[in-house]
């Protein structure tokens, strides 16, 4: 089933709203990408994107009787295997850029003393980007640890306008307890900028278009905003020359650090406005009203204005919890008509089973409609999803059971061919998913030997050369 | 110029060097090391290669030979030495000092290999680091020779002076040895106002006792050494008081709470500004130190997004689109009472004031909580129902089905039909109707039938109601127009008839807007400026838009933004001072409102400053004292004081739903207004400053008041209420303060013990060493007993590295223990009875709350001025330093004789060459580091 193929009615896309917006990175712009490259900018402008997707619950594939039946991970390992009876068929098309990493786990996800037994799906999510244990508590005193888009952002994050960008599709509580005596902000966000400091994520997509296109809902009101503001910038120049003449000299230098943000701003306005005169109009998403009422369009809004920020380069890191623990939300276009919590307690029933894998189903098949348009998005010589990292996967296995083993796990995207893709690892049982972590983080270019509680950094380019081809491998 | 700031070092050897100096004293007497009593536990520092025993038996073969009981070479026997954990601090600076130098063992006496100097040192130097870090480094033990200088009460000498400094300074402070980084032999102390910031320091010091240490082997008689100090301080103040230095500041930026209290006072709209602006940097307790402050791309980015879109509410805009706003519910919030705002009759919920932007209509979309497996939350009452409102008046009444399941395809949410509302401000409730009344008998009820947590309360027993989580404002769909809205009457002062009239009428606009905003009567070229905003907008649509887009261009404006004080160059040189200048009027007006009110100048202030009077000691006189007695003042309380008080941490504290279950963010919320209202009442009372420890009364409404047991307080509103025959008085018997220093489950005497320290007393204390285990890891039951807070405290005091600080911190602390984390009164603490019994660093004993207040009043001229202190840091944006005590002391004294009362302070401040002057910025002052820090932050965001 193709998601990304199908119309949808957009109920919150006003009429007539065809936007354009100018990016400051063009390849019109850039006569050789090699030449350019060599500059600073366009070295960390050729950064890899890094998009790390979080979806709850496992998968129907991490249960014994899905993992024989091969509902998640395929039988073949190495680059010989057939996704059709799994929950990664819709991503067929896209097996060059895919590489699927089965059988890690996640120890820092389970209870490590008797308070904590039962409390896995609000603990969770804290554990999936950093593998840290988080510390079990309602207060203030919340710890767990920096998530790898994090780690990523502090060494380069600083190279675009915003650092990163956290977004996602429930709603969130950021204050407070949920439930076993843990914080509300360990289920809430899946971004940690240190083992103390949350991020909060955003859900309503509004709210992120307008940190990354600014205010306006038509593109001519976003030019007249625009302009406006160029030329309250000219006016705030003359004005702190006239200031500086009465300043002294510490005042004065204090004035001048603010020029070089108006500079800055305006250099983004420019950029922005000399695209528009090139003629090249881009395709971006229209300024929605709010959050839409269905899954698929509040995440095709969000994969499009992710798409849109990496090409503009607005910020090259995004995380996405696209679920939140302990959530009984219907998908109707899954075609399981039960609770996404309820059917994840699927009794190791097959029946059951092949029921909640249809909710996965869906849930990956979300993917190609950002894949598609990645893929399309020229940079330089290449397209963005060869430039480009998506993270895909669950801090837990069988949902039934609580257990955070055989974790759901792929990765899409070459990271700028540092990852060959169109492979499947399986690696043996209790390998951390940290050492997936640790590999990723050195391919992003950040000289870090450990993540979470990571052992070794996992090759990601090589089926493990002890594994099998036996498809139980369990 | 390198400054000092007293609040990191005389401030805080005030209190921990008495604490230190009464150890080393003791040490000092007793030079050589007595077997401890029990057994200790081991420090767990870095852990030293070197095992205690391995480090026995290096110590006994190599330093017992000469360092026994017999021979106590040096005054030193190391015969009982069991390890570095044990031994003395003092001792163990000595010993980590000779073994360093290569001094022991020495020469010709057989010596151990490096290495194993090198793991003894490293053992040794975690505890010498307790004895040398507020004295510098011990002198060898020795008998001391005490010496008297000449004399005469608190005067004593220049010559006398000089001879104390030559006879006892210099032996360690000297050109060789320069200890501390100061040599004083070419000091001549007939010109010690000449080197205020070394003297500043030698006040601190000798007025701790800290200097000379203990165990210098010459030093003065104690009268020598107050006189000395008296002396000093009288020279250093007299200088000063003829040649005040008024100190440089940057120029600071409007912080998020003075932008919103400005944007409110010149048209009129209520905005929450963190949609816009960052959030500010703290810097000495407060968020308006002006070299905290920095720029980024990002902050301007903000400005321009708050000028743009806050320019749009306030004038209305016709044009506007569908956007979408979500206020979240306080999920601590109670939800059985009515919430200030919403229709009577009606229970928890939210209410908000919406600022619309046309009118139109609106759709409003609400979201519940629900249990972890979907369903809705709070079930006990069946059936419900929630009321929309807009100034009170129902715009829609939705049944709140209980079965309400995130498995529905709007999830556990509802939705309004689209409501026609009108542009402007307008107060937005949604509540439930209040269907049930009366006493609940629930054996818990957490946090009064608020959400705790979604899974307490979800079966039998804990009655619970549903709660609102969310509210989103959606729209305007289909615009009609603008209304007229408070913000737009502020703003048209004049409406044009003809096309004639536009161009006149928008420049009285621009006058009026830019006047307000500028702090001062604007400009011809200001108008002129922004005019050609006017025009920009009035091109593109009617005349309506050129107004808005000129207030847009203010509200971005340099001069809007920043307080900009220019050094108009020469004209306003002081008599007192070449390096200095006089604030002219305008600037005065601006400081002085912000102060006070945070707020630009009112027509008064602006009026009395334009006419060039605002200077003259009377009108600025009268001028305070109009400004104190206005309801404005209230900003001291809900900035000054909550910030100093650090009442935002209350919000931060969540007591256990379970241990703790009448506590809820409905109280912390009053308790938080009881310590705002009580500091006024001490503002508009003109009361003495001391009240604030000592009161016998306070303000409360119901609700608070029976949380604290006092009875006959009926109704929502605060009035003051007397605590006699109560345990409570002043502050430290508030709520807010029990409960911001509490973590979740038990109380904290150290975080209390620490804020009494750091924010009453000005004497943070040091951080505590490494790897030192937290409380929570002493053990909580002991010998098969809960142990009390207290007990498990004595426990991790018997840590030899904690206890020389925590004797200083927990006294404090556990003199509160009858308060519990929500501030409480309780008698008993995990069943054993409390005991507020301690014994405080400087030797008074105290009993509970009252005797605590005693010990504090004890040390009152420390209180008044931190107080001081830190009112002046509030009002010039920039934290006290040196050159600042002699304002600081001779405001105290001031104020000393006018009873204290908190008018005398503000009088002091605004009075004081800081507040009325600036330092001409110089070159070299520009090229400081600081600035150069400033900027480097700066770009990393």
């Amino acid at each position: 089933m193709f998601i990304a193929q199908k119309h949808i009615s957009r109920r919150t896309v006003l009429k007539g709203m065809g936007v354009t917006l100018g990016l400051p990175l063009l390849d019109a712009m850039i006569p050789a990408r090699t030449a350019w490259a060599k500059t600073a900018e366009g070295a960390a402008a050729a950064r890899p994107r890094l998009i790390a997707i979080e979806m709850v619950h496992g998968s129907a594939g991490s249960a014994q009787l899905g993992i024989k039946k091969n509902l998640w991970s395929p039988a073949g390992v190495g680059r010989e295997f057939d996704l059709s009876p799994s929950s990664l068929s819709s991503l067929e098309p896209y097996r060059d850029y895919l590489t699927i990493v089965s059988g890690t786990s996640d120890h820092s996800a389970e209870a490590w003393s008797a308070p904590e037994v039962g409390g896995d799906h609000f603990r969770s999510s804290a554990t999936f980007l950093t593998q840290m244990h988080p510390k079990q508590t309602e207060g203030s005193d919340i710890h767990a640890g920096t998530s790898i888009d994090q780690i990523y952002a502090k060494h380069f994050g600083q190279d675009s306008a915003i650092p990163s960008m956290q977004l996602c599709i429930e709603p969130v509580d950021q204050a407070g307890g949920c439930a076993y005596g843990y914080a509300c902000v360990y289920t809430d966000t899946i971004s940690w900028a240190s083992p103390s400091e949350p991020l909060p994520m955003i859900r309503d997509p509004r709210a992120v278009f307008d940190q990354l296109f600014g205010a306006g809902a038509t593109p001519a009101e976003r030019v007249a905003r625009r302009q406006a503001n160029a030329s309250i910038l000219d006016w705030i120049t003359e004005r702190v020359a006239q200031l500086n003449r009465e300043l002294g000299p510490r005042d004065r230098q204090r004035l001048d650090a603010y020029l070089t943000d108006v500079r800055e701003i305006e250099r983004r306005i420019q950029n922005v406005e000399a695209h528009n005169a090139s003629g090249e109009p881009r395709d971006l998403p229209d300024a929605p009203v709010g959050v839409p009422d269905s899954f698929s369009e509040h995440v095709h809004l969000m994969f499009d204005l992710m798409a849109a920020a990496c090409q503009a380069n607005l910020t090259r890191i995004f995380s996405f919890k696209m679920g939140r623990d302990g959530s009984s939300r219907v998908y109707p276009e899954s075609g399981c008509t039960e609770g996404f919590h309820p059917a994840s307690h699927h009794q190791e029933k097959e029946a059951n089973l092949l029921q909640y894998q249809k909710i996965n189903t869906y849930h990956v098949s979300m993917l190609p409609y950002f894949l598609d348009k990645l893929k399309n998005i020229r940079e330089g010589d290449r397209d963005l999803l060869e430039q480009s990292l998506i993270i895909y996967g669950s801090p837990m296995g069988d949902s039934n059971l609580h257990n955070h083993k055989r974790l759901p796990l792929i990765l899409l995207g070459h990271v700028d061919g540092k990852l060959k893709g169109n492979l499947h690892i399986r690696v043996p049982d209790g390998t951390p998913m940290a050492n997936v972590w640790a590999s990723v983080v050195q391919k992003l270019g950040v000289d870090v030997d450990k993540v979470g509680d990571s052992t070794a950094a996992l090759d990601l380019n090589q089926a493990a050369a002890e594994t099998t081809t036996d498809s139980a491998g369990v | 110029m390198k400054q000092l700031t007293l609040r990191t070092s005389g401030a805080l050897t005030l209190i921990f060097g008495v604490a230190f100096g009464l150890t080393l004293a003791a040490h000092a007497q007793s030079a050589a090391p007595t077997p401890q009593g029990p057994p200790q536990p081991a420090v767990s520092h870095e852990p030293s290669t070197l095992s205690p025993p391995a480090q026995k038996a290096l110590v006994t073969r190599y330093c017992v030979t000469c360092h026994d009981d017999a021979q106590q070479t040096g005054d030193v026997s190391l015969e009982h030495f069991e390890g570095a954990d044990h031994v003395e601090p003092l001792i163990a600076a000595l010993m980590t000092r000779k073994l360093k130098t290569g001094q022991m063992p020495p020469a010709g006496q057989p010596r151990p290999d490096k290495a194993a100097v090198d793991a003894l040192v490293a053992a040794l130097e975690p505890v010498a680091m307790l004895a040398v870090a507020k004295t510098g480094t011990p002198a060898p033990a020795a008998p001391i020779q005490v010496i008297p200088f000449s004399h005469n009460g608190d005067v004593m000498p220049v010559t006398a002076q000089n001879a104390m400094v030559h006879q006892i300074c210099t032996q360690c402070h000297n050109d060789r040895q320069k200890a501390g980084g100061i040599s004083m032999e070419p000091l001549d102390m007939s010109t010690a106002a000449d080197h205020a910031e070394l003297a500043e320091r030698m006040i601190a010091k000798l007025d701790a006792g800290m200097m000379p240490p203990p165990t210098a082997p010459k030093r003065p008689d104690a009268a020598s050494i107050h006189a000395f100090a008296v002396s000093l301080e009288n020279r250093i103040d007299r200088a000063a008081a003829q040649h005040p230095d008024p100190g440089f500041r940057d120029f600071q930026q409007l912080n998020r709470a003075e932008y919103a209290r400005t944007i409110r006072t010149m048209i009129g709209l209520d905005l929450d500004v963190s949609r816009w602006l960052p959030p500010d940097t703290m810097s000495h307790n407060f968020d308006n130190i002006a070299e905290a402050q920095s720029f980024s791309p990002t902050l301007l980015q903000s400005y321009l997004s708050a000028a743009d879109q806050i320019s749009r509410l306030a004038v209305g805009d016709p044009t506007a689109t569908p956007t979408s706003f979500t206020y979240d519910a306080d999920h601590f919030a109670n939800q059985t009472t009515h919430v200030e705002g919403a229709p009577t009759g009606t229970r928890g919920g939210i209410s908000v004031v919406h600022v619309f932007p046309a009118d139109g209509t609106y759709r409003f979309k609400l979201l519940f909580y629900g249990t972890p497996v979907g369903n809705l939350f709070g079930l006990t009452t069946g059936k419900e129902q929630i009321e929309i409102a807009v100034n009170g008046k129902r715009m829609a009444l939705l049944d709140v089905d209980p079965r309400l399941s995130e498995l529905d395809k709007q999830g556990l949410s509802i939705e309004t039909p689209p409501i026609q509302i009108e542009a402007g401000p307008q107060q937005l409730s949604a509540a439930f109707v209040k269907r049930w009344d009366g006493p609940v008998d629930d054996l818990i009820a957490p946090h009064q039938f608020s959400l705790a947590d979604p899974q307490i309360g979800e079966g039998p027993g804990i009655t619970t109601v549903p709660h609102l989580r969310s509210v989103t404002i959606a729209g305007p769909f289909k615009v009609t127009g603008v209304s007229e809205t408070v913000s737009r009457e502020r703003i048209f002062i004049c409406r044009p008839v003809s096309a004639d009239d536009e161009m006149p009428c928008a420049r009285r606009i621009v006058t009026n807007l830019a006047t307000q905003a500028y702090r001062r009567p604007a400009t011809p070229q200001d108008i002129d400026a922004v005019m050609k905003f006017y025009e920009r907008g009035r091109k593109d649509g009617d005349f309506e838009s050129g107004v808005r887009t000129a207030l847009q261009a203010i509200l971005a404006s340099p001069d809007f933004l920043f307080r900009i004080e220019p050094q108009r160059a020469g004209i306003r040189a002081t008599r007192v001072r070449a390096d200095a200048y006089r604030l002219d009027d305008l600037e005065l007006a601006s400081r002085l409102s912000y102060f006070l009110w945070a707020l630009p100048p009112d027509a008064d202030l602006l009026k009395v400053a334009s006419a060039g009077r605002l200077h003259e000691p009377a009108v600025l006189d009268a001028q305070v004292h109009r400004m104190l007695k206005d309801p404005r003042s209230m900003a001291l309380s809900t900035r000054f004081a909550s910030l100093w008080l650090r009442l935002q941490d209350t919000d931060k504290v969540h007591p256990d739903a379970l241990m703790y279950a009448d506590y809820d963010g409905t109280l912390a919320r009053d308790m938080k207004r009881e310590t705002q209202l009580f500091f006024d009442s001490v503002v508009k009372g003109d009361r003495s400053v001391l009240d604030l420890l000592t009161a016998d009364y306070t303000f409360l409404n119901q609700n608070l008041a029976a949380f604290y047991g006092i009875k006959n307080v009926a109704g929502d509103q605060f009035r003051r209420v007397s605590l006699e025959g109560t345990h409570r008085r002043g502050l430290l018997g508030q709520g807010s303060i029990l409960v911001e220093t509490s973590v979740a489950d038990r109380t904290s005497p150290v975080l209390r013990g620490k804020w009494v320290l750091e924010v009453l007393l000005g004497s943070p204390p040091p951080p505590p060493p490494p790897n030192v285990p937290p409380l929570d890891d002493t053990n909580a039951v002991s010998g098969g007993k809960t142990l009390s807070v207290r007990e498990r405290m004595e426990e991790h005091r018997k840590n030899p590295a904690c206890a020389s600080c925590h004797r200083v911190i927990d006294p404090i602390g556990l003199a509160l223990e009858n308060f519990d984390p929500t501030g409480h009164w309780r008698t008993t603490d995990n069943g054993v009875p409390v005991d507020p019994n301690g014994q405080l660093y400087d030797g008074s004993k105290v009993n509970g709350l009252e005797g605590l207040d005693e010990a504090l009043l004890k040390h009152q001229d420390t209180f008044i001025r931190v107080f001081t202190e830190n009112l002046m840091a509030y009002a010039i944006g920039r934290p006290a330093q040196y050159f600042d005590m002699p304002t600081i002391r001779s405001i105290d004294r001031t104020a000393g004789r006018d009873g204290n009362r908190f008018s005398s302070f503000v009088l002091g401040i605004v009075n004081s060459a800081a507040f009325r002057m600036k330092k001409v910025d110089e070159e070299k002052v520009a090229n400081n580091q600081k600035t150069q820090a400033t900027q480097a932050a700066g770009r990393r965001n």
